[in-house]
């Protein structure tokens, strides 16, 4: 028996045969920008997963039937219109093709939207709640309404169908309209449609009706529902085996895709897409409660992020079918790696959420770690072939993760590369990150490159600084530098960095500085690092302060993490105060005042402490750069043009005989941004050397 | 004086060379009847003779040159002999062409004893040693004892000690000549060859022909053995052909087994049987050692076990289980003696009669019976690696212009990525094809090398059963084992089909102008040839015309073609899995890496499998399907 048989057994649902167990299920792409209308990026986007071996895509995420459930928002699908059909036989071949198979979810959102933009809609709800996560209010649902967006289902169905998709997955999870009549928490209706169970399973039931009746039995319906809302007033686990039960029964339904958690709190939402705090699949045993119940094959995604994990749960029996979406965010071609035995080159989903963070901005949906995804329309490679021009010599400064891509690029396109790195160790600011608590996984991006480097031969020299002497010592072609910077602790004299009053956060993830008794963490980023020093404090039993002269602490976290934090936060009692400023650190004696400032009103006020930390971002490192720039070819510059048209640089026509070279800097070291960013920059410039 | 003893001694040797004959003769006859049709055989002796074996033996130029002068100068010789010496017929002509027919012996005598002052390994020594000696003293006796017949020099010359010394050097050289020829010398592989010719049990291989499918048990004659476990359970030609070995050891120089330092040495293993046939111990070997085993410790006799138990016999077990049936040894013998066929008739004893199949191999056949697969797959799963394919199956559209045979590698992920190139080809070229889905079961090829004839008979005969409900034109598949046994093996079974090599069919496709391909941009690469499409069915051109037509630079190894290396994947070795020194895939790779190629392209799921697991680095293994389908132009066929 293969190691991962389980994972390839086909499996029939309803008529359709899928070639294997895993699903990229349903998630908003955020990139169906042509009024909802599926694009050229949408449609290279799924096939990439097809040609990657996926056996089937669940499409759109919260794809809308009716015009009333606004869709501009997360630019997601819109069914309620004839015109996506077109639109849809051109996804449905790119994936066909390639022997995958591709549905979608259709949903009406109800009271989860938002109604300040576009038509200005009405949001609809059973009994007219507002939904805390998207702030919104809605009027109570009238019965016409509820005909008119049955009908509005049945018509989606048709459209999904004529399109030539496979399927189409009703979603009745993340508390939209299906589950808001469902759960008795937002169904206060007394009339038919609430009330008794039978009168709040009646909207799902008539629309699941109506739209089997317009396709016919040969085209695949299925349902997403959740398997436990997690409310003390909401649906139960039981509640779902009987909802779940009380549907199959029809035998109306071809499949269930089932996932742990409601998800119309901060907190809830957090369960619904684990980040990389989670244990793996963490909500399975709900899923397959489910499976007990129903007779229809069941489909189960959430934190199933590699090819072991996978055939465990398929081989035990949990589960049908396994979803491992993020983990195709992150590598397209996982399938096709696992069948070639190529397991190391798995770029495995760190459970950064990136991704899904960006969704819940209205931004696209890009993985933190592959640069490539999503951008497939625009010529960018998720494999990168050899160069048949020159070979080249690349040396490589730096080990993060701007310059690590930068040198597997170049030796994916048969290059001779050298990398510097200072430190012992690849990584650069992710090995940083990876000591806080529950991030340790942000390793998992550096370890994909270390044995990707390693397989590509390129020469890694750790432990070595490299000068203006040895990359010329090299006598490179190109010169890539990717050096970083430092901590930007010394951006205001007053507080008092040159006399050592305060640390940086990196001093004290490095272990560099031990953590104080009573410690300030003063963050100005707002992001993951200050969060993340603040809880590598507390855990090692400091008293933990986390000022911020931004709105809240975690502000630019996303949506998905920052819960996770305040999870381990608040039990170890870190205090998270807004809106102050620091102002001045001295010393007095054996201890440190801290003077902060009011943004508002200018009032200061003291903290006695024995450790300031101070998170203020990164100040690039630009000494090498001006030292190799006059010498450099291009002087250093790149064309943007080029770049943003994902073309090749021009000035890598020119010969880089003998001692001449072109000289490139990427990632933090022009300016400070983040980890995708300094990926990014290295493929789209790289992948034409 | 010699005169009068001369023709004394030539009839003596001649009388008791026959009685040798007559003894040897019979102890080939304790072997099993064999339908061999002995006139005829011996009317195409000469021929097999002079074209056939000497085909094999001239790809050696020095000794094919070096056998003809002797040789040919001995049976010339020999005539002469008994007409001018033995009869005394009074011609000077005679004695002219006598001492022509001496002079040309001596002649290759000299390379014959050149050959041996440093003989290479895989020769025999101990009285093949003796054997140039015994040539001078032969054809310089009898060159001598002619001269006076050509009035060169007086009849009577030299007085009586030189009489006797030449007649003592002229009794040496008819010993071994004469009686060493039925007696059991060196020069028996004259007389035992020349019958091993004429009453060869593969005549087709005669002419140019092939055979190489391996010959049925009846396994409905109650009071036949199953296999084979004395030397007299043998058929009587083929005790015969064991007798034929020179002991050149040129099987013993083409083993990948031997070379890996398994315990087998194919010439060793032939002389063992000659060793059982007429009885006695193996301590008269003077050739190599089975690798790891000592020489001198085993015994036999016809009518004794081969295989040993607790230590008595004349071989133990592992030594038939370290063959992967590649037929080097076969296709490299000048006396075209039949090893693997040897070997698997004692194999089907160990597993028949003694159910003895070691390691893997009991759970092999075990999962053979029970699953129709090698490997305990669902059956049902054998189109699992389709199921995106929706490929039209038999059982559906009952005919087809090709049916696609997928072979066991259906199973297996690495293979199925061969499968699925193929089947891009095969759409790309709009080929009408079907599969039998998951009415495909195994073609039997490791059954019946694992010597168990009635899986592999079981299974020929349910696979013909369900080829015979459907038309098709002809079968394709990318394994040259279920090629090997569905073209020439099932025949014995009913099943008579057209059947073509993935590469030899795309090749077609190719040439008549259904494919068409992209300029190759990767470096050099060097094409694996697999023994079951190579040796056993003599497809060496197909496959690198077609890396040829794609753009491919070629470079062959240095054993390639008919001298291809095996895999060490065949006859379920790598189940059996007798130790060694070292692993043949490993060595082979080494023949691959001193192409320098980048790549090396192969043929069939089983060598891609052995090759693979050679550890890296090492160029990239890549079937033949997988390359073609790379290169198609063709951009609307995905999969």
């Amino acid at each position: 028996m293969s190691q991962f048989d389980a994972i390839f057994q086909p499996i029939e649902i309803g008529k359709l045969t899928i070639r294997n167990r895993v699903v990229s299920t349903a998630h908003a792409e955020v990139h169906a920008t042509d009024g909802g209308m599926t694009t050229d990026r949408y449609v290279k986007y799924y096939e990439e997963k097809a040609k990657g071996g996926c056996g089937l895509c669940i499409c759109g995420g919260s794809s809308v039937v009716s015009i009333d459930s606004p869709q501009a928002w997360w630019s997601s699908v819109n069914l309620s219109t004839d015109r996506i059909i077109p639109h849809f036989q051109n996804l449905a071949d790119a994936v066909h093709k390639h022997g995958g198979k591709i549905m979608i979810q259709i949903t009406h959102m109800g009271r989860r939207s938002r109604w300040d933009g576009y038509n200005w809609s009405t949001l609809l709800s059973p009994s007219g709640i507002r939904e805390p996560v998207h702030r919104s209010t809605c009027k109570t649902i009238e019965p016409e309404e509820i005909e008119r967006i049955i009908g509005d289902y049945a018509q989606a169905a048709r459209r999904a169908k004529e399109g030539g998709l496979d399927g189409v997955e009703l979603s009745a999870v993340h508390q939209h309209l299906i589950d808001q009549f469902w759960s008795p928490r937002v169904n206060k209706r007394t009339d038919e449609w609430g009330g008794s169970f039978e009168n709040r399973m009646r909207f799902g039931m008539e629309v699941l009706k109506a739209v089997r009746e317009e396709v016919g039995p040969d085209f695949v319906v299925g349902m997403r529902i959740c398997g436990d809302e997690f409310h003390p007033d909401g649906l139960t686990h039981e509640d779902m085996k009987q909802i779940a039960a009380y549907y199959d029964a029809t035998g109306l339904l071809d499949f269930f895709g089932v996932i742990g958690s409601g998800c119309d709190t901060h907190n809830t939402l957090a369960n619904v897409i684990p980040n990389m705090s989670f244990p793996p699949e963490p909500f399975l045993h709900l899923a397959s409660g489910i499976k007990e119940v129903v007779k229809v094959p069941v489909i189960h995604a959430q934190n199933i992020k590699d090819p072991n994990q996978a055939q465990r749960i398929l081989e035990g029996g949990y589960v049908d079918m396994v979803g491992m979406t993020r983990a195709h965010i992150a590598d397209p071609h996982i399938i096709a790696k696992i069948k070639m035995g190529q397991i190391d080159q798995i770029r495995q989903c760190v459970g950064a959420n990136y991704c899904i963070d960006r969704q819940y901005q209205g931004l696209d949906v890009l993985c933190i770690q592959n640069a490539a995804t999503s951008r497939e329309y625009m010529g960018l490679p998720h494999i990168i072939e050899k160069t048949e021009g020159v070979i080249r010599k690349v040396v490589v400064v730096g080990g993060g993760p701007a310059g690590m891509e930068a040198a597997r690029v170049a030796a994916e396109r048969g290059h001779s590369v050298v990398l510097f790195e200072g430190q012992a160790q690849l990584g650069g600011q992710i090995t940083l990150a990876a000591k806080a608590p529950q991030r340790d996984q942000m390793a998992g991006i550096t370890r994909w490159y270390q044995l990707e480097l390693a397989r590509l031969n390129v020469d890694v020299r750790l432990n070595s600084f490299a000068d203006e002497h040895t990359i010329k010592a090299e006598q490179p072609d190109i010169v890539i530098l990717a050096v970083g910077g430092k901590p930007f602790i010394d951006q205001f004299p007053e507080w008092g960095a040159e006399e050592g009053l305060v640390v940086s956060s990196w001093d004290i993830l490095d272990g560099k500085v031990e953590p104080g008794k009573n410690v300030l963490v003063y963050d100005t980023i707002c992001e993951f690092s200050g969060m993340s020093v603040a809880d590598y404090l507390s855990e090692k039993g400091s008293q933990v302060e986390l000022v911020t002269d931004d709105i809240k602490p975690g502000a630019a976290v996303g949506g998905t993490t920052f819960p996770t934090y305040y999870r381990s936060l608040y039990p170890k009692e870190v205090i998270m105060t807004s809106d102050l400023a620091l102002h001045k650190v001295y010393r007095e004696g054996e201890q440190l005042i801290a003077v902060l400032e009011n943004e508002y009103t200018g009032q200061l006020e003291e903290r006695v402490v024995d450790q300031v930390v101070v998170e203020n971002g990164v100040r690039p490192d630009e000494a090498l750069y001006y030292a190799l720039k006059p010498q450099s070819l291009n002087k250093g510059q790149v064309d943007i043009e080029a770049l943003y048209a994902i073309e090749a640089q021009p000035s890598l026509q020119t010969s880089t005989q003998g001692d001449d070279f072109l000289l490139f800097r990427l990632g933090d070291c022009t300016a400070p941004r983040n980890t995708h960013a300094a990926i990014y920059d290295a493929l789209r410039l790289c992948k034409d050397f | 004086m010699l005169n009068q003893i001369l023709p004394l001694l030539i009839f003596g040797a001649l009388l008791v060379a026959v009685i040798g004959a007559v003894k040897r003769v019979k102890l080939w006859r304790n072997g099993r009847p064999a339908k061999v049709p002995i006139l005829a055989g011996l009317a195409a002796m000469p021929r097999r003779y002079l074209v056939d074996l000497h085909h094999v033996v001239a790809r050696d130029k020095y000794i094919s040159n070096t056998h003809v002068a002797t040789g040919g100068g001995f049976v010339l010789a020999l005539l002469l002999i008994i007409l001018v010496h033995g009869l005394q017929l009074n011609s000077q002509f005679l004695a002219w062409a006598l001492l022509a027919a001496t002079g040309s012996m001596f002649v290759g005598a000299v390379f014959v004893a050149k050959r041996r002052v440093q003989p290479p390994s895989r020769l025999s020594k101990g009285p093949w040693m003796r054997l140039p000696k015994s040539l001078f003293a032969f054809s310089l006796g009898f060159f001598l004892v002619t001269l006076p017949a050509t009035g060169l020099i007086p009849v009577e010359w030299g007085g009586w000690l030189v009489a006797i010394l030449l007649g003592a050097v002229i009794l040496w050289g008819l010993s071994e000549m004469l009686l060493g020829m039925t007696w059991g010398g060196p020069m028996k592989h004259a007389f035992a060859g020349a019958l091993h010719l004429a009453f060869h049990r593969r005549a087709e291989r005669f002419n140019g022909g092939r055979s190489t499918g391996l010959k049925p048990l009846n396994l409905d004659k109650e009071h036949e053995p199953l296999g084979v476990n004395q030397p007299s359970e043998f058929t009587w030609n083929q005790l015969l052909g064991f007798d034929a070995c020179v002991q050149c050891g040129r099987c013993e120089s083409v083993c990948p087994a031997f070379a890996a330092g398994q315990p087998l040495n194919p010439k060793k293993l032939i002389q063992d049987m000659v060793v059982g046939l007429a009885g006695g111990t193996d301590a008269g070997y003077t050739g190599s050692a089975y690798p790891g085993k000592t020489v001198g410790e085993h015994q036999g006799g016809p009518f004794a076990s081969i295989i040993a138990q607790e230590g008595q016999g004349l071989l133990d077990a592992e030594t038939l289980w370290s063959c992967t049936t590649c037929r080097a040894c076969v296709e490299e013998c000048p006396m075209m003696i039949e090893h693997v066929d040897a070997i698997v008739d004692m194999r089907r004893h160990l597993t028949l009669e003694r159910g003895a199949t070691p390691n893997k191999g009991s759970e092999v056949i075990d999962n053979l019976i029970a699953t129709d697969n090698p490997n305990g797959f669902n059956p049902q799963s054998r189109m699992n690696w389709a199921a995106d394919l929706s490929l039209p199956v038999l059982s559906d559209v009952k005919r087809t212009d090709v049916l696609l045979w997928m072979g066991d590698g259906a199973f297996d992920m690495r293979n199925q990525r061969s499968l699925r190139a193929l089947v891009k080809i095969l759409r790309a070229a709009k080929v009408d094809f079907a599969v039998l889905g998951n009415e495909e079961r195994d073609s039997g090829d490791v059954a019946r090398r694992l010597g168990d004839e009635a899986t592999f008979q079981r299974l020929a005969k349910e696979n013909v059963t369900t080829l015979a409900q459907y038309s098709f034109r002809s079968i394709v598949t990318c394994d040259p084992h279920s090629f090997h046994v569905l073209k020439n093996e099932y025949g014995d079974f009913g099943g008579r089909y057209v059947v073509y090599h993935h590469t030899t069919y795309i090749n077609q496709l190719r040439q008549i102008g259904k494919l068409h391909f992209a300029p190759y941009k990767g470096g050099s690469v060097t094409y694996h040839d697999p023994c079951y499409l190579g040796r056993y069915n003599g497809e060496y051109e197909a496959p690198r015309d077609l890396l040829k037509a794609a753009g491919i630079t070629l470079v062959d190894m240095e054993r390639s073609g008919y001298r291809s290396r095996c895999c060490g994947g065949g006859g379920g070795a790598p189940i059996t899995d007798i130790p060694g020194k070292q692993r043949i895939p490993d060595m082979r790779m080494d023949d691959i890496r001193s192409t320098g190629a980048e790549r090396v392209a192969v043929g069939c799921p089983q060598c891609t499998a052995m090759l693979e697991g050679v550890v890296e680095p090492r160029p990239e293994v890549l079937d033949i399907a997988e390359i073609i389908a790379n290169q198609l132009v063709d951009e609307e066929v995905t999969l």
